[in-house]
């Protein structure tokens, strides 16, 4: 009995060892961009960061307004992204004033 | 103040960011278009960060004065936010299916037991160079350090079909990786080969970088490796390959990573193109690695410029400098031949006498005489870039 139950725990034991070396694991920073306040910065933060970080917004080139409602429109379109209509205006014009050419 | 393994430009970039750091010692403040931060990611070196979720990491210029570049330097760039973080040998498979006589599930032993082939191949990224673009274009803002250079090992991707065995009408093979999107709608990467393509003696299934485990931002424990094609076809952590019938018609084939159909693969700056393809082989490149882009040098003191060349897979044939903007163009000594789809070093010997600006260029041919353009060519996705670079140094 003393025996089985010393083969049962190796067993488990070599087992544990075995899963530990088979598996390969990382752990990501989180991302530590944070979106400069100002009217509609709250849908920003809502609706974009559902897929992405923010810094897919800050690191672009300035774009104008209208470029960023196509992006926004696409990111609806294309990708299924859940933004109410009303937001996309919000969401375009705060970008479009904070990381954009304003106009 | 010394800031390792970043460029000049980056410099610039990053520096106020960096003294807001130092004098607060708060977290980084936001960075706008262009502005750099190096970030250490598991498994890598600090790279330059270009977006946390999905990670993109770009790899400071420094590394490339080495002719391989290290695991822990090479650039990142996933698409999708669920990427994955851990990978269980003991259950993970490389799955073949479809258009197949035998289904395959193959651990990674089982995949060792193919035979190993090895070589160096440049990895780019299709969108490298993208934040030179003008006008400017939507997607990641890489600089040149979208690329690599890596020793390869793995197996045949063909070995393992013919294992698999492939049914008359098969046309393509689909390739997926563990990453998932963020939302149902949002399309699963897939890239496709047609299977002429697929069954290349040197496309391979890799599990070894510079003869080490693939990280797993670089697609542990195995990914597709296209050698002379752009990274978007390197599918990384390879899970499931899919023997189809018939073309593949997913989003990654159909909308993105196209090009114009174009002989250049390039239209008016600003405008739509006509008619689109999927973007496939590597432009022909050379860059100036050292003394980088904007340094200084002491007049009458004679300096090795050195860099790098490399092509869609056809060699360097020849790569030339010019130290005056492009009027005289001399021939650079190259270095070490790794094969036709490794880049090569070239060295060229400088002794400015007199103090001032000079404007350097490199071009490069390949042995099938494809070269670069000396203006900036555009397309409205920012692929292909590989005009020739004006680097400027600066003689005191």
């Amino acid at each position: 009995m003393r025996i089985r139950l010393l083969f049962i725990l190796m067993t488990i034991c070599a087992g544990g060892a075995a899963g530990a070396a088979d598996l390969h694991r990382i752990t990501l920073p989180p991302p530590t961009v944070s979106l400069k306040e100002g009217a509609g910065v709250y849908v920003v933060r809502r609706y974009c960061s559902i897929c992405h970080s923010l810094d897919y917004i800050t690191t672009q080139p300035k774009f104008p307004k209208a470029k960023w409602q196509a992006e926004v429109a696409k990111m609806i379109k294309v990708y299924g992204a859940p933004i109410p209509e009303e937001s996309v205006k919000v969401i375009s014009d705060y970008i479009a004033a904070y990381y954009g050419t304003g106009s | 103040m010394h800031l390792p393994g970043i460029t000049r430009r980056d410099f610039l970039k990053a520096v106020g960011v960096t003294t807001a750091m130092a004098a607060t010692g708060t977290l980084p403040p936001v960075l706008y278009a262009g502005e750099r931060r190096l970030e250490t990611y598991p498994e890598k070196a600090d790279l330059l960060l270009l977006t946390a979720r999905p990670p993109q990491l770009e790899t400071p210029l420094k590394y490339f004065k080495e002719l391989i570049t290290p695991n822990e330097a090479l650039f990142v760039r996933w698409h999708l936010a669920n990427i994955p973080t851990s990978v269980d040998l003991a259950t993970w498979r490389l799955v073949v299916h479809g258009e197949v006589e035998n289904a395959l599930s193959l651990t990674l032993d089982d995949l060792k037991r193919f035979e190993k082939i090895e070589y160096t191949a440049v990895i780019q990224c299709a969108g490298n160079g993208r934040s030179f673009f003008d006008p400017p274009v939507f997607g990641g803002q890489w600089l040149n350090g979208a690329m690599g250079n890596v020793t390869w090992s793995g197996v045949r991707l063909r070995d393992v079909l013919k294992r698999a065995g492939i049914k008359a009408g098969a046309q393509e093979v689909i390739f997926k990786g563990l990453d998932n999107p963020p939302l149902p709608t949002v399309p699963g990467f897939a890239k496709s080969l047609a299977l002429d393509k697929a069954q290349e003696d040197e496309i391979m299934i890799a599990y070894e970088m510079n003869g080490r485990e693939l990280p797993l931002l670089n697609g542990y424990p195995v990914r597709l490796v296209v050698p002379g094609w752009y990274a978007t076809y390197w599918v990384k952590s390879l899970s499931d390959m899919e023997v189809a019938a018939r073309p593949f018609e997913g989003f990654w084939k159909k909308s993105a990573y196209r090009i114009p159909d174009t002989a250049c693969g390039c239209v008016e700056p600003g405008s739509t193109p006509a008619k689109t393809v999927p973007i496939t082989r590597m432009t022909t490149r050379s860059l100036l690695i050292n003394p980088q882009d904007g340094s200084r040098l002491k007049a009458g003191r004679p300096i090795e410029l050195m860099g790098v060349a490399f092509s869609g897979g056809y060699g360097i044939k020849e790569v030339s400098v010019s130290v005056n903007g492009g009027q005289d163009w001399r021939p650079a000594r190259l270095g070490k031949d790794l094969g036709r789809h490794s880049w090569v070093q070239w060295y060229y010997p400088m002794k400015p006498q007199k103090a001032g600006s000079y404007d350097v260029r490199v071009r490069a041919v390949n042995s099938i005489g494809e070269s670069q353009p000396l203006d900036s060519l555009w397309n409205p996705a920012g692929y292909l870039w590989n005009k020739i670079e004006r680097n400027t140094l600066i003689v005191v």
